[in-house]
């Protein structure tokens, strides 16, 4: 490498140089009016290098015969790039010089592509891919080739071409784990071509780059799976690029913490609970680190203050709500297990799932073991401390889902302390409606009706003051569920205290009025939710908007049973009643007679609709023929 | 509410691309975008999966390529179709988001806001709100506050456009507020009152937007605008005064390369930067996958709710409200026409095709209704049952367990509150019939009709019509016609050549006239009319071809009646007959009173219910009658079946008894054959004595065997008594079953007959055996005598030789009664089997009978239990407060003739 010591050598390790300054450092600096000045600059200055480079070739070729030889080969298509045998070998004066320009030709591209000019972008890839092709695949160039599939997996992928993205990728990962098993002596950066000896990297830093580079191409290869919708293997890939990450020591705690947070909702939603938690666990031991909450005073000093104040609280209130899902749906998924047909707890299923746990539990011991932990080597007791706070098996008896409950409740505590109502109304709002749901399944549980309904009051002492306070317009679809989650919540109430009476076997007029008061209860927020319905000016609509289409429908249908539920002593009342529920079934009917597309969304009540509005008149000429007798 | 409307805009092409020139690859016909990769033509991208055009549909497809062309869509256009929409919604009170969406430099800022002299959407939409606002202040309809605030959104920042004094435009915070919903923190507003107002701050606001120059585009917004109007009306809604609030977005996006950036398309794959250790997208992946992973499957099970932290959606965000729930979207997204951008334009049209999904859609988790279902079956079960059971009796668990005394107590108990309420509907219907100058009395078992006024009655001639209908025609005039008529009929009527309006009666102070109208087919008493004509008492009238009816005069009637007392009338009318025999079927009768009392209830003659009633009891009666006549079957059943009981009882008293003779005469066989043996050791010991004695002996056995002769005289009396009683016994048995069957009858004769041969045999032998017992006597046992024997060792041998057969012949006598004794024994057990098979047989039938008739009786029951509620149901269908269908017809006719 004679020309390496050169004069003019030393210029063009200058140029790169001050290219990598530009594109890297300076170009955050730019004006927004020309945000792409020093990118621009730095492309002009790899342009020059190219060219010197090439020159250099060109003087060089006389000496060196491979060069001829090397340059036949044809370029092999991104995906399958299989050995050829007419290669030169990567570590060879032809093999390095096809790097140099390779990289070159690479920064070049990577900057058309910053600066929005993708196919001039993928013009320079390709070619240095052309050039990389010729080489067997050496310590030298193996980063170079893994790097240069990274960004053609971006650019196809950004042009939809997700199929076209998913091959260099997948060669780039297969190229990763070759030379690892082959070789995996520390390999050469890119910037070492372009750097004197005495810049030479040390090897523990070329591994660092290295191995980013390749979990750049693991977290690219989950987003075109996830684009794929291979969504299993997106996940398996987030989660290996999460593990990498922290293994490495390259992360952003509060960025990783949410990751990790979010993954354990994929998680969830597979049913993997033990997963699940263990992700939650590494989030939350994760953004532990991310420091110290800065002081409301300190904040207020300070803009940086205040905005780092902001983000941890976010982040922990974020992972909490993570958690209260976490609980919630381990909650609602035993109870899907334990419920019988309608919805009440089967002992017998109980029994059995009990037997089968105490079978299954050395078989989940060596599931654990397999699992893909987060494990730093300082951060992994803490992670299984947390862990133990909470069950990730399903929770079969009322102590065991109170424990989960609990736990879920505190984190309730902890996300409502940065999701205030004021000013995260929203967020507020569902964290309570995740609290009311807590209630709920845990009410599930609960053997004692009397208890069980205290339950249910404590969800509608919480929603029912925030529901009055909200303005409609503008979050119509919380108050929507609110009122909804109400009327359900005063009806599963007045379920409970009919039950209670009917064990007690005297109906005292105190029941019953309580009873009354519930079923009104419910039916005022029934009709609240159908008001919402309306247009500005109070018309109901004649045809319903698909999404409110079976809730409101439902809730006609719930109002109709409600209204015949009123408990009355006077039969003109009752006939009052009867008439109110009559005239509710029958807008049932009405509706689906009226828009047939309605009818599949609610066959069941319809059905019994119909058959209402046929019996209840005889109901209520029954009542009436009693009065006239009397 | 909350709905999205999309619109693709193309525009044309720009300098650059001229200069690259650049293919178009955008064509747009109706509603439809086709797009053509020019790559594929060339065969550069060989995949022959994918087609070389790809056409979307959308709400609106704008072609704004070329101005030059008829195709080309304008500004104006633009607005008429999507601005004049949301405009609308803005004073209804619905909040409303207008956005653009596109490559940088596609045509955003010009659709939105335009340039100088071709005003985009944001301008020309401003401009129709103040038109319209000052249009409606200037009628007093409403009051108007006008509030504009406009802001950018870049790198995720907020930063306030209208802010005149920099001192903290950046970074300001979105919030919401439980009633003023989402804001930003510290925004300036800006109160405005007309067009020229919002123009200068827009303008304003335009100069302080990030833009830049790229190589793509010579001004491109590098930020997002959103200019909200926040419009306030203030009215007297029927007398009440309302306010309404509505807010509206306009927004301009960043290039869809930066819109990424809010996460709203989720396609592009982010770039790790290499210095950064952060990984931006890794974040929106993992949300996605989270998200997308519960939107898959069955879409019945419930889907699980998770926690996603979005990130990166301050646009978003502050539009939350008008991205779903009650608002107007309109999206459009702006294209460029040239092949060179055509992955960008491609990946725009992809996006904006999936737009209506960036809605958020309300989801309600409901609880499942199974219990409430449950609940209700159970109820319409219930119910339904109640229905079948109408008033009827309740029907018991088993039918059978109650009594028929007590059925009919139960009945007639029904019976007697059914005509109670039946008494107070009469009254009801005695009310009416009083008010309506009707009246209906009984004669004999008849019932007469009064009415005051004269009327039609109507003559049927359906067979199967069972009604009578009577019209009242009051003072003044009464039409006929049909439903259909341009006027309301007071009797509306159906059938051949019976015209829309057909004839009106007139009633002028009990003078009633029929006047036919339109030509209308009239007769009266078969006479044709054209005219109007006096109608009397007793008229038959026709209708069109099938309507008849009778008219009558009661005043007139009753002045003839007087009139035919002093003999001037001979005859009395026509078709009295008809009337009558419609009469006979009479079931239900029905009253028309037209235009009088048509909400009243129908009215039931007395007749028919006394008449039902009656019936009724008689079937009672005519039940109860059955009831006796069962149970005395039933009981001379019982007599009949305890008599074959005693039958049986005494078959087989008297079989034992046979048995019992049987065994006796066993034993007196038995005993005589031990006599018999006992007599043939005598001999053989007789034998055996030496010859000296044997004289002696043989004198003795003469005397023995005369001794024994009369000893067997006796025996042999003794037998034939037996045999006697045998026989007597054999004709018993004989008798016996002579009640089955021919029994072999003469079987038991037969063996008696042989038996008494056999033994009257025996007693010749018994005499043989007397008579030459002497000889025998004397006869010495072989060896037989030698030749050299004197005569009377011959004689003695003869004699010996006489006793050996005799005694040989005993014996064989022995064994043959021996023998005949046995068969005796085996034909008794046969025949006593025989019997005890027939009396268990005789049982049996007997026990079937009985099951018969009581499950004869059963089925008795039941049958006639239905027909008693079937009888109660037809009673039930007769009372006016039976069974709804039934009242509903009545309505029906009622509604249809008493107008």
């Amino acid at each position: 490498m004679a020309s390496s010591y050169s004069q003019e050598w030393r210029s063009v390790c200058d140029t790169f140089r001050n290219a990598q300054t530009l594109s890297d450092i300076e170009s955050r600096k730019d004006p927004e009016n020309d945000p792409f000045r020093s990118k621009y600059k730095a492309r002009d200055l790899l342009k020059e290098i190219l060219t010197v480079l090439k020159s250099f070739d060109t003087g060089e070729t006389e000496d060196d015969d491979n060069d001829a030889e090397c340059q036949t080969e044809e370029p092999v298509d991104g995906g399958k790039g299989e050995a050829c045998g007419r290669r030169c070998p990567g570590d060879s004066n032809a093999g390095i010089r096809a790097a140099k320009l390779g990289v070159i030709e690479y920064y070049l591209g990577v900057n058309h592509v910053e600066t929005e000019e993708l196919s001039a972008g993928e013009e320079h890839l390709m070619k240095c891919m052309k050039l990389l092709d010729r080489c067997t695949i050496t310590q030298e160039n193996v980063s170079l080739c893994i790097q240069a599939r990274n960004q053609l997996g971006i650019l196809w992928a950004g042009r939809d071409e997700t199929e076209k993205a998913q091959g260099f990728l997948e060669t780039a990962e297969s190229i990763y784990i070759r030379y690892m098993k082959e070789d995996g002596q520390p390999p050469m950066d890119l910037t070492e071509f372009f750097v004197g000896e005495e810049d030479q990297l040390s090897q523990q830093e070329r591994t660092k780059r290295f191995e980013l580079a390749y979990t750049h191409t693991l977290y690219y290869l989950a987003q075109v799976y996830k684009n794929l919708e291979q969504f299993e293997r997106a996940g398996k890939y987030c989660h290996s690029t999460l593990q990498r990450q922290l293994e490495l020591n390259q992360f952003v705690p509060l960025e990783w913490a949410i990751n990790a947070a979010t993954l354990s909702q994929y998680y969830i939603t597979k049913t993997r609970y033990m997963e699940g938690r263990h992700c939650l666990a590494a989030a939350s031991v994760i953004a532990g680190l991310a420091g110290e909450v800065p002081s409301e005073a300190a904040a207020q000093e300070s803009e940086i203050e205040y905005e780092k104040r902001e983000q941890l609280r976010q982040k922990r209130a974020e992972i909490a709500r993570c958690w209260i899902k976490y609980c919630l749906n381990l909650m609602q998924d035993a109870k899907k297990l334990l419920e019988d047909n309608i919805g009440e707890l089967d002992v017998d299923r109980q029994a059995e799932l009990s037997r089968v746990r105490r079978n299954e539990e050395e078989e989940r011991e060596r599931e654990r073991k397999s699992t893909v932990l987060f494990s730093s080597s300082d951060t992994f007791d803490s992670i299984c401390a947390l862990e133990d706070k909470v069950s990730c098996i399903f929770p079969l008896d009322f102590e065991e889902a109170r424990a989960v409950f609990l736990v879920g409740q505190n984190y309730v505590g902890q996300a409502k302390e940065y999701f205030e109502m004021d000013g995260h109304v929203t967020d507020h709002i569902e964290i309570l409606q995740d609290h009311s749901a807590l209630f709920k399944v845990l009410a599930f549980f609960e053997e004692d009706l009397e208890r069980r309904c205290k339950m249910h009051k404590r969800r509608v002492d919480m929603l029912e003051p925030i529901c009055k306070d909200l303005n409609a317009q503008y979050y119509l679809l919380v108050c929507r569920q609110l009122q909804f989650e109400l009327a359900e919540t005063y009806y599963e109430m007045m379920d409970l205290k009919l039950a209670v009476a009917d064990r007690q076997d005297d109906l005292d007029a105190h029941t019953v009025k309580k009873f009354n008061t519930l079923c009104s209860a419910s039916m005022k927020y029934y009709e609240k939710f159908l008001d919402t319905a309306r247009s500005p000016d109070g018309k109901f609509p004649d045809k319903l908007e698909d999404e409110v289409l079976r809730p409101a429908l439902v809730a006609k249908f719930r109002v109709a049973r409600l209204q015949s539920k009123l408990i009355s002593a006077s039969p003109t009342v009752q006939i009052e009643n009867l008439s109110r529920s009559l005239e509710a079934y029958r807008f049932v009917v009405q509706y689906c007679e009226e828009n047939p597309e309605a009818r599949p969304a609610v066959e069941t009540e319809l059905e019994l609709s119909e058959e209402m509005v046929s019996l209840l008149p005889i109901k209520i000429n029954r009542i009436r023929a009693k009065i006239a007798v009397n | 509410m909350a709905s999205v409307r999309v619109a693709v805009r193309v525009r044309p092409m720009n300098r650059r691309e001229k200069e690259l020139s650049a293919k178009c690859i955008i064509e747009m016909d109706g509603n439809k975008t086709t797009i053509t990769n020019m790559k594929m033509s060339d065969g550069v991208t060989g995949d022959s999966l994918r087609e070389r055009t790809k056409t979307f549909t959308y709400d609106f497809s704008y072609d704004s390529g070329d101005c030059k062309s008829t195709n080309f869509v304008s500004q104006e256009k633009v607005f008429k179709d999507l601005g004049s929409v949301v405009l609308k919604a803005a004073f209804e009170g619905y909040n409303a988001c207008i956005f653009a969406y596109g490559q940088t430099g596609s045509g955003k800022s010009y659709t939105m806001m335009g340039n100088p002299g071709d005003l985009g959407l944001i301008p020309r939409f401003c401009e129709g709100l103040f038109t319209r606002i000052s249009g409606m202040t200037r009628a007093d309809e409403a009051s108007f506050r006008t509030e504009v605030s406009y802001l950018e959104i870049y790198n995720e920042r907020v930063r306030d456009l209208l802010r005149r004094k920099s001192t903290k435009t950046y970074n300001l915070r979105v919030r919401e507020h439980p009633k003023d919903g989402p804001y930003v923190e510290d925004l300036s507003k800006h109160l405005v009152q007309n067009y020229t107002d919002v123009e200068e701050l827009m303008e304003a606001g335009n100069i302080n937007r990030t833009t830049a120059s790229t190589g793509m585009n010579d001004v491109s917004s590098r930020s997002h605008a959103i200019f909200t109007i926040n419009f306030t009306q203030a009215k007297f809604d029927a007398e009440m005064p309302s306010e309404t609030v509505s807010k509206i977005h306009l927004v301009d996006l960043a290039g869809s390369e930066r819109a990424d950036a809010t996460g709203a398309t989720g396609v592009r794959l982010k770039e790790g930067g290499n210095i950064n250790k952060s990984l931006v997208t890794l974040g929106n992946v993992i949300s996605a996958l989270a998200d997308l992973s519960q939107d898959g499957g069955n879409s019945n099970v419930k889907k699980r709710q998770v926690f996603v932290p979005y990130r990166d959606s301050v646009l978003t965000w502050l539009l939350k409200d008008s991205l779903g729930g009650n608002s107007k979207t309109i999206m459009i997204a702006t294209v460029s026409p040239a092949d060179v951008n055509y992955g960008e334009t491609l990946s725009t049209l992809r996006y904006a095709n999936r737009a209506k999904n960036i809605i958020n859609k309300p989801t309600i988790n409901e609880d499942s209704n199974v219990k409430l279902i449950r609940e209700l079956r159970a109820e319409i079960a219930r119910l339904k049952a109640l229905l079948v059971q109408g008033n009827q009796i309740k029907l018991l668990d088993s039918p059978t367990a109650l009594s028929m005394e007590e059925k009919l107590h139960q009945n007639e108990a029904r019976v007697l509150e059914l005509t109670k309420e039946w008494c107070n509907k009469w009254n009801e219907t005695q009310n009416i019939l009083k008010e309506e100058t009707l009246a209906l009395r009984k004669e004999g078992i008849g019932v007469v009709l009064d009415s005051e006024l004269p009327h039609l009655i109507g003559i049927d001639d359906d067979l199967l019509s069972t009604g009578i209908i009577l019209y009242h025609l009051k003072e003044g005039r009464t039409y006929v016609g049909r439903d259909d008529a341009a006027t309301e009929q007071d009797i509306v009527l159906h059938g051949l050549d019976l015209e829309s309006e057909h004839c009106l009666f007139e009633n002028q102070s009990g003078t009633v006239t029929l006047v036919p109208l339109n030509q209308a087919q009239c007769s009266v008493n078969g006479m044709q009319v054209t005219e109007p004509c006096q109608l009397n008492q007793g008229a038959v009238i026709l209708f069109g071809r099938t309507n008849m009816f009778r008219f009558n005069h009661p005043k007139e009637a009753a002045k003839l009646r007087e009139k035919r007392k002093s003999g001037l009338l001979s005859s009395l009318s026509l078709s009295m007959t008809d009337l009558s025999k419609s009469c006979e079927n009479l079931s239900t009768v029905m009253l028309y009173n037209p235009g009088l009392f048509s909400e009243k209830g129908p009215i039931f003659l007395r007749l028919e219910f006394e008449r039902q009633q009656r019936e009724e009891l008689e079937k009672l009666e005519h039940k109860r009658r059955l009831i006796k006549e069962m149970e005395e079957k039933q009981r001379s059943e019982k007599a009949e079946l305890e008599r074959m009981q005693q039958e049986v009882e005494s078959q087989r008293r008297e079989s034992e008894q046979v048995q019992l003779r049987i065994r006796h005469q066993e034993e007196s066989l038995r005993r005589r054959s031990h006599d018999i043996e006992s007599r043939l050791r005598d001999l053989l010991a007789e034998k055996e004595r030496p010859g000296a004695e044997r004289q002696r002996a043989a004198r003795d056995v003469q005397e023995g065997t005369e001794q024994g002769h009369d000893m067997t005289a006796k025996e042999l009396q003794e037998e034939d008594k037996e045999d006697a009683e045998m026989s007597d016994a054999s004709e018993e048995k004989k008798d016996q079953d002579e009640l089955e069957r021919e029994e072999k009858p003469d079987g038991t004769e037969k063996i008696d007959k042989q038996e008494e041969g056999s033994e009257s045999d025996s007693d010749d032998d018994n005499d043989d055996e007397t008579e030459k017992s002497l000889p025998l006597s004397h006869a010495p046992l072989p060896p037989p005598p030698a030749p050299a024997e004197s005569p009377a060792q011959q004689q003695l041998q003869e004699e010996q030789g006489e006793i050996v057969r005799e005694l040989e012949r005993l014996k064989r006598e022995r064994e043959q009664q021996a023998l005949r004794l046995r068969l005796e024994r085996r034909r008794l057990e046969q025949e006593e089997r025989q019997q005890v098979g027939l009396v268990g047989r005789l049982e049996e039938q007997l026990r079937e009978r009985q099951e018969a008739t009581a499950a004869l009786l059963a089925r008795d029951d039941a049958r006639r239990l239905a027909e008693e509620r079937r009888d109660l149901a037809d009673i039930r269908q007769a009372l006016p407060g039976g069974p709804p269908w039934r009242r509903d017809r009545l309505e029906h006719y009622i509604r249809g003739g008493g107008r």
